[in-house]
Parts: structure tokens; sequence; C-alpha cells
């Protein structure tokens, strides 16, 4: 039987079974959204409510990532121009202003030495960054050290708000940036970089949109 | 997968006895994931979030053919493909078609404890593939030619000095690399897969149906790579792992990172609505993504009047490292996908009773796993299921049936019962060593040294 055939057949009697599986039983109504207060703060209560991008921070910085503040655009050229001066080439996604690319040699995501992106959000209570597939993925995933611009105004202090906040227009992979990449699957020791990025640094853009 | 569940006994006297630091490298590792977990909800109601998660859970199960049918809706609709599963050779035939319509030759595959139980790999392998495991851990046991040890961590019963053998004689490391110099070696090889594989296989930790979302846990970022630089992405997701909402699925990372590392979330969440690249719009990722729905006995659980609540699970590996009995030996012992607690419960629901005997015996019945289950499976009741039907069925020894029945019968009647102790103190002490089951569990006890009177005859006198 082709394989297409055995899938029709097997959906149809998967959900058979299950909806038989089912028939005798009570059903359990969703609870629907957790009271409020027992959503899982932060370490930091209140604090995390008042002053997300500090609350942000804090947790990204528990997690091994680098965090800088910069106050404005200015302030953000000038200091992108000193951070560049390390890297040989960089990897721009898609979309990324000018005023925030490094002048750099670009090279492919698998060569560059250097990431750089643009967050669509942050969630202050998992510390999170929330990238968009739209930029690119291998960007944002192959360079060893990943750069990560994001607006003051879009980090969020929960995780649900950071994603309620894209629920309309989910593109094709939405992830959580967390961290640097690490494993303990040797021995139980610690190790970063193993895959992704070792190394991430979020540069939080404050004052208003452009 | 073969399942081995029947040698338990055996396996575990072996590891316990022949490789003591396997027992200990289990114990230092889950004791450092139960440790982290504890810190992770020392500031949270944990009580008020499993019994939300559970609800959730249940829910999702309850209304199960409309959610699956939902996600499956959503997914098309983004352009991905939609296979069902009903066993595991239904899905070896899914992957057999895309191979050889596409020519793929080499594969890199993130960890998924699915994809173990329906034997993907050696299927894969007989199709002429080349299957990379790209976790860690994965990675290792795969050279090792060893199943994995443990839900979260495939290879926490591997040392050091192990892996650095092992390295040393397949990648050429120096014999004494350190742990970064092993990373490294890895991570290079990996990479080269990684940019040169034509299929990335991933499992699911959940299925959001409002959006046809599939969710992924990771701390590497090998479960990124996978999934975004080939050129087709398959994804194995069990039917169970339906959540309804997008609005639940914060949570359920959050808690489900916690319970098994104690992390306030993985260091890397991949959210999957359908493929990237041209069909997507998108300047990169797979072309093509499929996603096969598995049942392969998911279904027949579900149907389980009494230990259906099973299918809850998400897979945090909390009831693993909770567990005294696990903890002995890690995960192979059990010769089974599923170790611990849960291999307890799923294994006699999803292969079946005969097959999977020895698991819901491998207990203590302390109960620690029911505590620190984040959607409050009753762990301990549903082990204890499968023991009485074990026992209805005839399926356990018949000298334990006779002796427990012995029991049974004197501790009911209270005169015989009586008679009994008097007896048994009459009885010289060295022969309690010799009696059947009592022999073991005296080999390192003084025996009780029964004399005076008896409790009951104390009661009967009126005790001070």
């Amino acid at each position: 039987m082709s394989d297409e055939r055995v899938s029709k057949r097997a959906r149809a009697r998967i959900l058979d079974r299950v909806r038989e599986a089912n028939q005798e039983r009570e059903p359990v109504e969703h609870p629907g959204a957790l009271p409020d207060g027992l959503e899982p703060p932060g370490p930091f209560g209140d604090a995390g409510r008042s002053d997300p991008v500090g609350a942000f921070e804090d947790r990204l910085r528990a997690a091994g990532g680098e965090v800088v503040r910069l106050a404005d655009e200015a302030a953000a050229r000038k200091w992108l121009e000193e951070f560049a001066r390390e890297f040989e080439h960089v990897s721009v996604g898609v979309g990324v202003p000018d005023t925030l690319q490094p002048a750099l040699p670009k090279a492919p995501p698998s060569e560059a030495a250097l990431g750089v992106s643009v967050a669509v959000g942050a969630a202050a209570q998992t510390g999170s960054l929330v990238l968009s597939s739209k930029e690119g993925r291998q960007s944002q995933l192959l360079p060893p050290v990943h750069l990560i611009w994001v607006r003051a105004g879009d980090v969020h202090t929960t995780l649900g708000d950071a994603l309620q906040a894209c629920r309309q227009d989910l593109p094709a992979t939405l992830a959580l940036h967390s961290g640097p990449s690490k494993s303990a699957d040797i021995g139980q020791i610690l190790v970063t970089g193993v895959h992704g990025p070792g190394r991430i640094i979020a540069a939080v853009l404050l004052g208003p949109k452009p | 997968m073969d399942v081995h569940s029947r040698d338990y006994r055996a396996r575990a006297r072996q590891i316990i006895e022949e490789t003591p630091e396997v027992r200990e490298a289990v114990n230092a590792a889950t004791q450092t994931f139960v440790d982290n977990r504890q810190n992770a909800f020392a500031d949270l109601d944990g009580t008020a979030l499993s019994r939300w998660a559970e609800r959730v859970k249940s829910h999702a199960l309850t209304h199960l053919a409309d959610y699956l049918e939902e996600a499956e809706a959503r997914l098309i609709e983004r352009g991905a493909h939609v296979h069902w599963a009903e066993t595991a050779s239904d899905v070896h035939q899914i992957f057999e078609r895309i191979v050889r319509e596409q020519g793929v030759k080499k594969a890199v595959k993130a960890k998924s404890m699915l994809s173990e139980e329906i034997g993907l790999n050696p299927f894969l392998e007989s199709c002429g593939v080349e299957v990379f495991e790209t976790d860690l851990g994965e990675y290792i046991i795969q050279l090792l030619g060893e199943p994995p040890s443990h839900i979260v961590g495939p290879s926490i019963h591997k040392s050091l000095d192990d892996t650095r053998v092992i390295f040393h004689e397949r990648l050429g490391t120096p014999r004494d690399a350190s742990p970064e110099r092993l990373a490294e070696a890895a991570r290079d090889l990996l990479r080269e897969a990684f940019l040169t594989a034509d299929l990335g296989i991933s499992g699911g930790n959940f299925l959001v149906a409002e959006t046809g979302s599939i969710a992924l846990i990771e701390n590497e970022g090998n479960i990124r790579l996978s999934t975004s630089v080939p050129r087709i992405h398959i994804a194995l997701v069990g039917i169970e792992k339906v959540l309804p909402k997008w609005a639940d699925l914060p949570t359920f990372l959050q808690v489900t990172a916690k319970s098994a590392t104690g992390q306030p979330v993985g260091c890397f969440v991949s959210m999957i609505q359908g493929p990237g690249g041209l069909p997507g719009g998108e300047p990169d990722g797979p072309e093509e993504l499929h996603v096969v729905l598995v049942d392969n006995g998911r279904s027949r659980l579900l149907a389980d009047p009494e230990v259906w609540e099973a299918l809850r699970c998400v897979r945090c590996g909390a009831c693993l490292n909770i567990c005294p009995v696990y903890r002995q030996t890690g995960g192979h012992a059990y010769g089974y996908v599923y170790s611990g607690p849960i291999g307890g419960i799923l294994g006699p629901g999803l292969v079946g009773l005969e097959e999977t005997l020895p698991l819901p015996f491998a207990s203590s019945a302390c109960g620690a796993c029911a505590d620190v289950c984040p959607v409050r499976i009753p762990i301990p009741d549903l082990l204890h299921v499968w023991r009485q039907r074990a026992v209805e069925r005839g399926l356990t020894s018949d000298v334990e049936r006779s002796v427990l029945g012995l029991l049974t019968s004197t501790a009911t009647r209270p005169r015989l019962f009586g008679w009994a102790e008097k007896a048994a103190g009459l009885l010289p002490a060295p022969v309690l060593r010799h009696l059947p089951m009592l022999r073991e569990w005296s080999a390192g006890r003084e025996p009780p040294r029964l004399e005076g009177p008896t409790f009951r005859e104390l009661w009967d006198e009126g005790i001070e």
C-alpha cells in the first residue's frame, strides 16, 4: 500500500480509537489562564513588573549571557564600533537596520565570526530573547558569537506576554534564546558553545522607537 | 527498539556488582538535578502549578481527536505535510518514501525518545542513510553503541574518562583532553554534518493545536540547527503531546525546564509552524516540513480507564531523578526506552505487561515520584494497578503468590495470627534467614530476637 494510503488509513483508525477511548470518560474542562500571582514569577517578584529591563538583564546574565544598555542610537553606534573591532567578518540577519550593522566585511553564516540579529521581543521572566526566522536562522546559530539588538519597549515581564505579542504574525519558526549554548553531557561538567553560539550579547536600546 | 525488560533483575544486579562506578555517576547527576529542581520551585506554588498543568493535559487528552485535527489543519495551511502512523512500521514506510524520493544520504538527528521506541536509526541505516546523533550525550552513546540511560541526560552513566577514551579512539583527541577540547571535537565534526545533511529529524516536546506549533526545548542548539539547516525536516510527535492553546505553552515550557534541570527555561526553544525557505517566504530554513503523528500504543493506553493518566507525561525526568531504585542502576537495567517510575507505567501500557513485567515491581513504593511530577500523574497508584494485573493474569511467581497468600490468610485471622506469633517466638532465630524472600533481606542484618510478651498480650493486660 502506498505510504499516503497508509497514512490516510492510520489517520482514520487513530482518530476512531481516540474518540472511542474518550467516549465513556468524563471530559475535563480547560482551567483557563493561570490565576494571577500563580504564574511563575521571577526571583525578583515585583521588580519584574516595575523594571523588566533590569530583571531581564539579571536573568540573562545568570544564564551566562552578556547584556549592555545603550541610551540611544548614537550611543549604540559608538558602542558597536568598539565592539566590532575584535571580529574579522559578520553575518547579518535580513532586516537589521543599517545603523545597527557593524562596518565589517560580510561572510556567509557558516564562516562569519559574528552574527547580528534584531529580536522581535524579550521576556524578563526567563531572560529570553524572541527571534524570528524571517530574518534568517543561520546567522542566529552558526557564528560562535551572537549579538542581538532589542528595544527596551519590547521587553515584556512574563514569557506569556512575550509570546502573546507574537501570536498574530507567527513566522515559520519563532525561537527563544536564553543564554549561550551549553551542555553537561561530558562527565557532568559544564561546557559552552557546544553547537549554538557560545557567547551571546543582548544590546538593549533604551529610548523611544525611531 | 528491542525490549529487554524481562532481564531487569539480572541486569540491575550486573550493573551494581560489576560496574559500581555507574551507580556513582548516576547518583551524582540525579542529585544535581534534584537539588536544582528544588531551588527552581522554592519561590513558587508548585502545587497550584501542577494542578493547573494536570487539568490542561487531562483536558487535551479527553478532547484529543478534535485537537489533533485542529493541529493538522493549521500545519497544512502553512504548507507542512502531516502523516499519521499507527505503528513503528508505518513510520518506517513514511521515512522510506521521503528518503527515496528526495535522495537522502545523510541525516542529523535531535534527541527523540519516540524515535528510539520505533527503532528509527537502524531502519534509516538499512536504507543507506548515514545518521548523526547531534545531542552531545546521544552522540557519545552512539559512538559507544549504547542505548540512552536517562530521558534528559542520555549519557549520565558515563564518566569524563569514559568519554576521553572513546573520543581518543574515534576522533583522535588526546587521551587526557579537557572537556572543552572534547566538546570542540564533537562540535567541529557535527557542524560539518549539519551543513551537509539532507534531512533533519526531531521529536516534539509539545504540539500546540491552536497554531499547529511544534515546540522543542534544548540547551545545546543542536535542535535549532537540525531543524533549520537541512532542506527537509521531519518531526516525530506522539499523539499525546498536544497542548490546546498557544497561551498554554509558556507555562509548560517553564514548568518542564524547571522540573527537568531547574532552569527557568532551556537555552533554546524552537516553535515551528511550517516550512521556511521558498514555501515559507523566508531567507532560509527547510523547504519541506513533515510532521508524523505517531500512535504506537498510545490510543490503546488512552482507552484504559485505570492507567490513561500516564499519557500526561511531559518527559521531564523528575521522577527518574528522585527514584531511589532508578538511582542504583541508571536506565540500562530497565531494557526499555523509558526507565524509572514513568517506564514502569508507560512500558506495560505501550508495549504490554508480558514484555515489561519486572518494571512496575522495580519500586520501593516510596511515592517520591508522585511528589515531583509536574502534571500530577499518580505514579505509585498506577504501578500498583499494573502489579495487581500481573498477579491476576498469573504472571508473577507461584512461590511469591503462595507465600503472600499464606501471609494474608494468617494476618486476617486474629487467633491464627496469635498462634503464629507464639510459634515464631519458639523458632531458633537463624531459621528466619533461610525462609524464601527473607534470605537476601536478612543477609546484611541481625535477626530480630523474638522474646518476651507480644504486643497483643501486653494490650490484653493493659499497657501502661
